[in-house]
């Protein structure tokens, strides 16, 4: 019998947990089918799926599930609520597995993480080892393996995005959801765009440490867990860098209150971009560039 | 001989050029509309330049920015091609060193520039969205039948402006729409429009942002002056409106091809230049992108829009 193949979408939480879902499944004797990056025809085909008020980002994802529909025997998709008290993802998390089960025929595989009703992580890949027939004790090796395997990745990456910080070009902290910033579609015209004007940016997301989360300088009261996140970093790193980008799409419902919140508090030139589904980029481009441009001659004083 | 330098300005609404001489000084403007389609504009543009440009004078550096920048950068053989921004804050440091607050509001953004000393401190641009720039108000004025050039005038004429949603467009809209149907004058609504994109701004591109005199209010919308008139008003400050405040993009960028001449002798006579442009949706992989390709005499000479890098 051939492997059952489970279909991961490269979009939303995959920037997260991508490298933890397929080493977990792969550990387990699964084949992994990760869709591809994403291309124009993946994004109009989730818009087409989407109701008129889904962010960019899910459009995206729902373009994804779309491609992987047919080509894997079910895909995962899972419904993160929370981290603990004041530590909530998005709604859009919340409610993927419904909007995706209601969209599609296609069947499904899923793990709930609500830590304030004490569904954590390990438990989670754990009961979604047991829901795929394997032992609770293989599911929980295969988990514990997954997460030291992907702390060593994170740990090369946030070493990769420290070193950029020596270098002597104009430096652009990003701060962005890691499923807008390094999409291929979306975050990479942007980051190109920052290269060929000479400038480079920092991926803020690949700086993030779990265990040092600085952000009470900015508020105390934040609750979603992935802007926490990005806020936490910025003490640390924001005398480092020349600028912030503050990118997201559009309508981004944390993004819109936290960003505005750190416009107001960070104290250093930002720019602030909201991107949609248009597909002219002058905008785009007159802003970074004139944004380099400004930091260029702030560095002469 | 005398050398000089153009500086072309090249926005969604309207298109500028200006020639300085050798000291910066204006000996030359002009001031059209794109309507849409910049090579035509630019063509008349340079035309006119021409017939009315003493014949003792040699064009020594051509500059161009605005939202056609690189297009017509192309068609001009332009030395120096910049974004807008950058050229309006030179264009006005040249006039107002000692300047502190940049207000711009051109036909599809709205930006902020602080300085101090001269140099460029903190900065601020609105997002992709056109909501209260000239081209909101253009497309209001049309709704109610005003010439957007007597938009300011009719506002000074209202005692009562209006409150009217300058958030977004859309609901801009439905807001006059409503007003005007329940009677308010026109003067009133108009007042109220130009009030509503002073109140965006500042919410929008200035929060956070410490505005301190001198302010130079700049920008195809500098012209209007019921939004001059709101800007004082809310601000309690004085506000520099130059007479060229809408050439100010110009102005810079003719500066900087001054700055960055190569000693090369240009031409304006492209009136006669073939200059085309050919747009299609690329087929080779499923990102669709649109390539535009660039014809000068029939010669093809420049592609764009090519995610790959691979066609052209």
């Amino acid at each position: 019998m051939d492997k059952i193949k489970i279909g991961i979408p490269r979009a939303l939480h995959y920037y997260y947990y991508g490298d933890m879902w397929r080493s977990f499944l792969e550990e387990l004797g699964y084949e992994v089918v990760i869709s591809p990056k994403t291309t124009r025809e993946i994004l109009e085909n989730g818009c087409k799926c989407a109701n008129d008020e889904m962010c960019l980002s899910l459009k995206l994802y729902l373009g994804h599930i779309h491609y992987l529909v047919g080509k894997c025997d079910a895909i995962l998709v899972p419904r993160i609520d929370n981290y603990g008290t004041y530590n909530q993802t998005c709604t859009n998390f919340l409610g993927l597995y419904d909007i995706v089960a209601n969209l599609f025929k296609i069947p499904l595989l899923t793990y709930n993480v609500d830590e304030t009703h004490k569904e954590t992580e390990m438990k989670a890949f754990i009961k979604l080892g047991m829901l795929l027939g394997k032992g609770k004790e293989q599911s929980k090796i295969a988990y514990f393996n997954s997460v030291q395997k992907v702390e060593k990745e994170k740990k090369k990456k946030r070493k990769l995005e420290l070193e950029k910080l020596s270098s002597s070009k104009k430096k652009l902290l990003v701060m962005s959801h890691p499923y807008n910033f390094e999409d291929a579609f979306i975050g990479k015209e942007i980051k190109n765009t920052i290269e060929n004007l000479g400038a480079i940016s920092i991926n803020a997301n690949a700086l993030i440490e779990s265990n040092k989360n600085d952000y009470f300088e900015f508020s105390s009261s934040l609750y979603w867990k992935y802007n926490k996140d990005l806020v936490g970093i910025l003490p640390f790193i924001k005398d480092r860098v020349d600028g912030v980008l503050f990118l997201s799409t559009f309508p981004c419902g944390p993004d819109s209150l936290v960003n505005e919140l750190l416009m107001r508090k960070i104290k250093m030139p930002y720019l602030n971009l909201i991107i949609d589904e248009e597909s002219g980029s002058a905008g785009m481009e007159t802003r970074l560039e004139s944004f380099i441009d400004i930091l260029e001659q702030k560095k002469v004083r | 001989m005398k050398k000089g330098y153009l500086g072309i300005d090249i926005g969604s609404i309207s298109t500028k050029g200006v020639i300085l001489d050798e000291q910066n000084k204006i000996i030359n403007s002009l001031y059209i509309w794109t309507e849409g389609n910049p090579i035509k504009a630019v063509k008349t543009l340079l035309h006119q330049m021409k017939n009315s440009m003493s014949s003792d004078i040699e064009i020594y550096g051509i500059g161009t920015t605005g939202s056609a920048r690189k297009l017509i950068g192309l068609m001009v053989d332009a030395n120096v091609v910049k974004n807008e921004i950058t050229a309006h804050a030179i264009g006005t440091t040249h006039f107002y060193p000692d300047v502190r607050t940049i207000l711009e509001i051109g036909g599809q953004d709205s930006k902020m520039i602080v300085l101090k000393d001269g140099l460029i401190e903190d900065y601020a641009m609105n997002t992709l969205c056109a909501a209260g720039t000239g081209s909101f108000l253009s497309s209001q004025a049309k709704r109610l039948g005003v010439e957007i050039e007597d938009f300011g005038t009719l506002a000074l004429k209202s005692k009562n402006p209006v409150k009217i949603a300058a958030r977004c467009t859309v609901f801009a809209e439905s807001d006059l729409i409503h007003k005007a149907q329940v009677g308010y004058k026109k003067e009133d609504i108009i007042a109220g429009l130009c009030k509503s994109v002073v109140l965006n701004y500042l919410n929008n591109v200035g929060k956070g942002k410490k505005i301190m005199s001198p302010i130079v209010f700049q920008g195809g919308v500098s012209k209007n002056k019921g939004v001059e008139k709101y800007f004082k008003e809310v601000l309690n400050e004085d506000i520099i409106v130059d007479t060229n405040s809408h050439l100010m993009g110009a102005i810079g960028i003719a500066i900087l091809s001054h700055k960055y001449e190569d000693g090369k002798k240009r031409t304006l006579d492209v009136a006669d230049i073939a200059f085309e442009t050919q747009g299609r949706e690329c087929e080779k992989c499923s990102n669709h992108c649109e390539i535009l390709r660039i014809y000068k005499d029939s010669k093809f000479i420049e592609s764009w829009g090519s995610k790959c890098g691979k066609v052209s």
